[in-house]
């Protein structure tokens, strides 16, 4: 039997499919492999939203079918999680205990919620809203829910309060000037947003913390600020931006700081390992630094040309940073996301 | 008795010359001196095996559980002589090798805090327990009282030896004094716990630097043997242009300088460099005096940073930012103060011999950041030469230097480690310098097996979230250097975090001699902890390898509990028909050889 590579790929957001479907669009032979913690086929985050008030039916929320993998022939295997890599023995561990062999393999693992450090003590009563997953476990207590209570406020956050109010729910949204914004906010910026929030709720709370979120038997959350406020609501959402999902590349050998590092060309320190999307810390030649960038286009041509240079082209990913932030007090340079419309 | 696991081999053990069963008790107790039984304590306790001075750490969470704190202080301080210190600022290897911390078990235990209860909570009229021989009549001076030097000393003294510690500064602790500020680890304790070892008769003599005020020479003559435990106390340089300006300190003189109560100009924007403990005590001290804009600046990633995690968490909680994959290529000035760090860009590199990430600085990725303060935490050497000229050749195995009778212990010769190790090494030099004046060990480790019923932990504790550590408020924690941002568990608090322990120091064993392969135990099991193996392999020290396992009812020679993936939950216990699995308590201890 003749040797086909295989092509494995961690995460099934645009980064990891555009990723395959670049492969099997230049390798007709190789097997493909995409793996996902989540059981849904390719979606729109970006849509998460829509999708919970019931503006967006499930249906359109999806970006591929699982026929549509057939039809590729890229193999998917949803609902597996990717435990640790073996760089040296090129393989690749499930939690399951399966152990699956690579040729190449390409991390995109994309990212989760970001959580300050001044959060971790209540960090079991907050809400997220990052994947499927979470909004179906959500989705029903969201309509019953009445008043709500959101934490940082990066733009899906104030997406979601919008959301929120125009489903006829009380929120109160305290926003931390560092909550993954492109800046840490000052006074002035500070300022304009809470009155443009203030037209959609009136209970914008600046300059104060959470001391305290406790739990009631009934469901219901005790919500204190430092400055004395208390509120009672039914659910607690935290948005403060995302950060690399790469906790299964720890210790592996892989070069990790923020993201998995990678050059240029999106390969990590290890010849046979890409990174691309939310998950990848990317050397721009330009600036002389590694920047993560977030966002669904981003992550579509990081997807092509991961694929490309597997294939052996040295394709150098074209700068995308317009703006600096602060992440977890690294400088990162970034495109901001963008309004996505549906792919072809 | 049961004929199953370690009984069922019961008269080979009598004949075994390795293994003495104690006649003291009712109980059925063996003390083993096997190396296969050391090997199967190292793999089954992992926290333990990962401790420098290898505390009973099991043993002493049962004993919190059990509500024994004054016992569990002890069993603590047989092995690390200041568990009020340690259960504070210990640098807890132990709790990233917990079992409960590996995948789909949780998180580690936090064995620290627990630590700092039982000195907490033990009961004010504690009555510490020291096993006192007799006197010996011979002298020791130990140069030094750190953590290595305190803990060569009391164990020297606990021997019978008469000890005289010299110390340069005025007070005795080392880096627990001069470095670890005092809003980790209050000096009215530090205190106490040092107390507790001089009481032992040692002489403490402060204000005497040897190298300076007595030669090594002259200290040889007066004594049977010496110990060297003087730290690391020679700060590294940066090496770059503007190093001497003002403002720009050094990192181990700078927590020198606060910990003895006063406040260097730091200024807003404080720039610290350096990824060690001294790096992040330097910026959290900083941040304290009056930094407004505090950051760590490291050349390597924060995966390499030399610190446990919570230190990590801490500072990020107190605003101090962290800048990986830089490094300064120059301090800049206006002539006199500083304004400024020029930094480069670095990005990883992959040394081969022996394997290891090194950062190397990006050509033309020059970028400034303001400073009115820097603080250069690169960490400490060993000033051999300080000591005496003569002194060399260190040796790690036996603790022994190029001098006869002069042995020496702690970072002075591993380089800068932590306290653990510190403690660990100043006992390990301890055992030596007494086989050289008594002519004979007069100490044993051994595995001690106790037939143990079975857990009495039932399943849901391993359910039970980490209880975090209590603090104070962000406020009270900045407004003061010496505010202990750490207030210790309740007694509750303490207990409900006990119960997590799974309690490794327990073997669960089946007698393959009365199973009946009826596979009832692998259905129950949580954790692919019961496997069919075809051979278990001896490893070259003798201890055993990793189970060969099959899949083939052919092959199978036993069925086997893997010890490194065993939760000790019991369920196998609870199903098997035929009564064939055994628990064992088995733990380090150290008796009279
Ligand atoms: C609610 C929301 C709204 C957003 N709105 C916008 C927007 O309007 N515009 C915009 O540009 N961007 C938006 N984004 C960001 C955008 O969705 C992401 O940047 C983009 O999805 C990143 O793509 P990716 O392929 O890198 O990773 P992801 O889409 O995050 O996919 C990663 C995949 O990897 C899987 N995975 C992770 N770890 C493992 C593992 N160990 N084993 C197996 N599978 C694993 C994950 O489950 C996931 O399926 C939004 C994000 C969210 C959460
Ligand atoms: C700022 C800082 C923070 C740290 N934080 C931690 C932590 O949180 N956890 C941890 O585990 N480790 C920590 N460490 C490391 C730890 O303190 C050391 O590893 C440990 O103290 C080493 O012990 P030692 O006894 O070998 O040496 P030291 O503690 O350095 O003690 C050496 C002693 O010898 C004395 N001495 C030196 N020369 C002479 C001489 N010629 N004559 C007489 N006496 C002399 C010194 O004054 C000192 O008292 C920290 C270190 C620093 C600097
Ligand atoms: S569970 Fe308990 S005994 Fe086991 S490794 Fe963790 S602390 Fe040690
Ligand atoms: S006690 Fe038995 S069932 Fe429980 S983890 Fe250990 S071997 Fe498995």
């Amino acid at each position: 039997m003749p040797f086909n590579d295989h092509y494995v790929i961690i995460g099934n957001g645009p980064a990891g499919n555009h990723a395959a479907a670049t492969l099997r669009e230049k390798d007709k032979d190789a097997k493909i492999t995409i793996i996902s913690d989540e059981c849904v086929p390719f979606y729109y985050k970006p849509k998460l939203t829509e999708f919970i008030s019931g503006t967006l039916k499930k249906e359109k929320l999806m970006v591929n079918t699982l026929e549509s993998y057939e039809e590729k022939d890229i193999r998917i295997r949803l609902g597996q999680t990717v435990e640790k890599i073996d760089p040296d023995t090129k393989s690749i561990f499930l939690k399951h205990m399966e152990k699956m062999d690579y040729t190449k393999l390409i991390i995109a693992s994309g990212g989760r919620q970001r959580v300050l450090p001044s959060m971790t003590s209540f960090e079991e009563h907050l809400k997220f809203v990052t994947s499927y997953s979470d909004v179906m476990e959500y989705k029903e207590q969201i309509k019953k829910a009445k008043d709500f209570f959101i934490i940082g406020g990066d733009l899906v956050g104030f997406r979601f309060l919008r959301m929120l109010r125009t489903i006829g729910k009380n929120v109160s949204i305290m926003i931390y000037p560092n909550a993954f914004w492109p800046y840490n906010l000052t006074d002035e910026m500070l300022d304009k947003i809470t009155k443009r929030l203030s037209k959609y709720t009136p209970d914008v709370i600046v300059k104060d913390d959470i001391s305290s979120i406790e739990s009631h038997k009934n469901g219901t959350y005790q919500v204190a600020t430092s400055k004395g406020l208390e509120k009672k609501v039914d659910m607690v959402f935290s948005f403060n931006g995302l950060m690399p999902n790469i906790d299964f590349a720890k210790g592996t050998g892989i070069d990790i700081d923020h993201g998995i590092l990678v050059d240029e060309y999106l390969k990590s320190n290890i010849d046979s390992i890409y990174a691309c999307g939310s998950c990848a810390q990317i050397y721009n030649p330009t600036i002389k630094n590694y920047t993560v960038s977030i966002g669904w286009p981003n992550a579509v041509t990081q997807g092509k040309v991961a694929a490309l240079n597997v294939l052996g082209d040295q394709k150098i990913i074209k700068s995308v940073g317009r703006k600096y932030f602060d992440m977890e007090g690294a400088m990162i340079k970034t495109t901001w996301w963008e309004d996505i419309d549906d792919e072809s | 008795m049961k004929k199953n696991g370690l009984y069922s081999k019961e008269e080979k053990l009598f004949q075994d010359k390795n293994k003495m069963y104690s006649t003291q008790s009712v109980k059925q107790i063996v003390y083993s001196t096997d190396v296969r039984d050391f090997g199967q304590v190292a793999k089954s306790i992992p926290c333990q095996e990962a401790c420098p001075a290898k505390t009973n750490i099991p043993g002493y969470i049962r004993c919190v559980y059990e509500k024994r704190y004054g016992r569990a202080y002890e069993v603590n301080r047989s092995a690390n002589i200041l568990p009020g210190v340690l259960g504070r600022i210990c640098s807890r290897p132990c709790e990233s090798a917990c079992r409960h911390g590996e995948p789909d078990n949780g998180q580690s235990v936090g064995i620290c805090h627990l630590k700092r209860s039982c000195a907490d909570l033990k009961p004010s009229s504690h009555r510490i327990i020291e096993g006192l021989y007799a006197p010996t009549d011979k002298t020791v001076a130990v140069i030094g009282s750190g953590p290595a030097g305190l803990a060569a000393a009391h164990d020297l003294a606990s021997l019978g030896h008469k000890v005289v510690i010299y110390e340069s500064t005025d007070k005795p602790g080392g880096m627990l004094m001069w470095g670890i500020p005092e809003f980790r680890l209050p000096r009215d304790l530090l205190m106490i716990e040092i107390q507790n070892i001089l009481r032992l008769g040692i002489e403490l003599k402060t204000n005497t630097a040897i190298g300076r005020d007595i030669t090594l020479d002259q200290l040889k003559k007066e004594v049977d043997a010496v110990v060297v435990a003087t730290g690391c106390v020679s700060p590294r340089m940066l090496g770059v242009d503007g190093e001497g300006l003002e403002n720009v300190h050094n990192g181990l003189e700078f927590m020198m300088a606060v910990n003895a109560g006063q406040t260097p100009y730091v200024g807003d924007k404080v720039v610290v460099i350096g990824a060690g403990f001294t790096a992040v005590d330097c910026a959290r001290s900083a941040i304290r005096i009056g930094g407004k804009d505090v950051s760590l600046n490291i050349r390597k990633t924060i995966e390499y940073m030399r610190i446990d995690d919570t230190e990590k968490h801490e500072a990020q909680f107190e605003g101090i930012h962290t800048h990986s994959l830089v490094q300064p290529s120059k301090i800049i000035g206006d002539g006199k103060k500083v304004t400024g760090v020029e930094f480069q860009r670095t990005r990883l590199e992959e040394i081969d011999t022996p394997p290891f990430r090194m950062s190397v600085p990006i050509e033309n990725s020059e970028f400034m950041v303001p400073a009115d303060s820097v603080i250069a935490a690169l960490g400490q050497s060993s000033n051999i030469a300080a000591v005496s000229k003569k002194l060399g050749n260190l040796k790690k195995e036996g603790h022994k230097t190029g001098i006869k009778n002069v042995f020496a212990a702690g970072d002075f010769v591993t380089g800068s480690s932590d306290v653990i190790s510190a403690i660990a090494g100043g006992r390990k030099c301890a055992r030596h310098i007494d086989e050289l004046l008594v002519g004979e060990k007069r100490k044993q480790i051994v595995v001690r097996c106790e037939n143990h019923a079975t857990t009495d932990r039932p399943r849901s504790y391993d359910f039970i979230n980490k209880v975090e550590m209590n603090t104070i408020a962000m406020k009270k924690r900045l407004s003061k250097s010496t505010h202990e941002v750490e207030t210790g568990y309740k007694e509750k608090q303490a207990r409900e975090e006990s119960k997590r322990c799974y309690l490794c120091n327990l073997k669960y064993e089946i007698d393959p001699l009365t199973c009946i392969y009826c596979s009832a135990c692998i259905d129950v099991a949580p954790k692919d902890c019961i496997k069919m193996i075809k051979n278990v392999p001896v490893n070259s020290d003798g201890t055993y390898g990793e189970y060969e396992e099959t899949g083939q009812w052919n092959q199978v020679l036993s069925i086997a509990i893997d010890p490194a993936n065993c939760i000790r939950c019991g369920q196998c216990l609870s199903v098997c028909p035929m009564d064939c699995i055994s628990v064992t308590k088995t733990e380090l201890i150290e008796i009279d050889s």
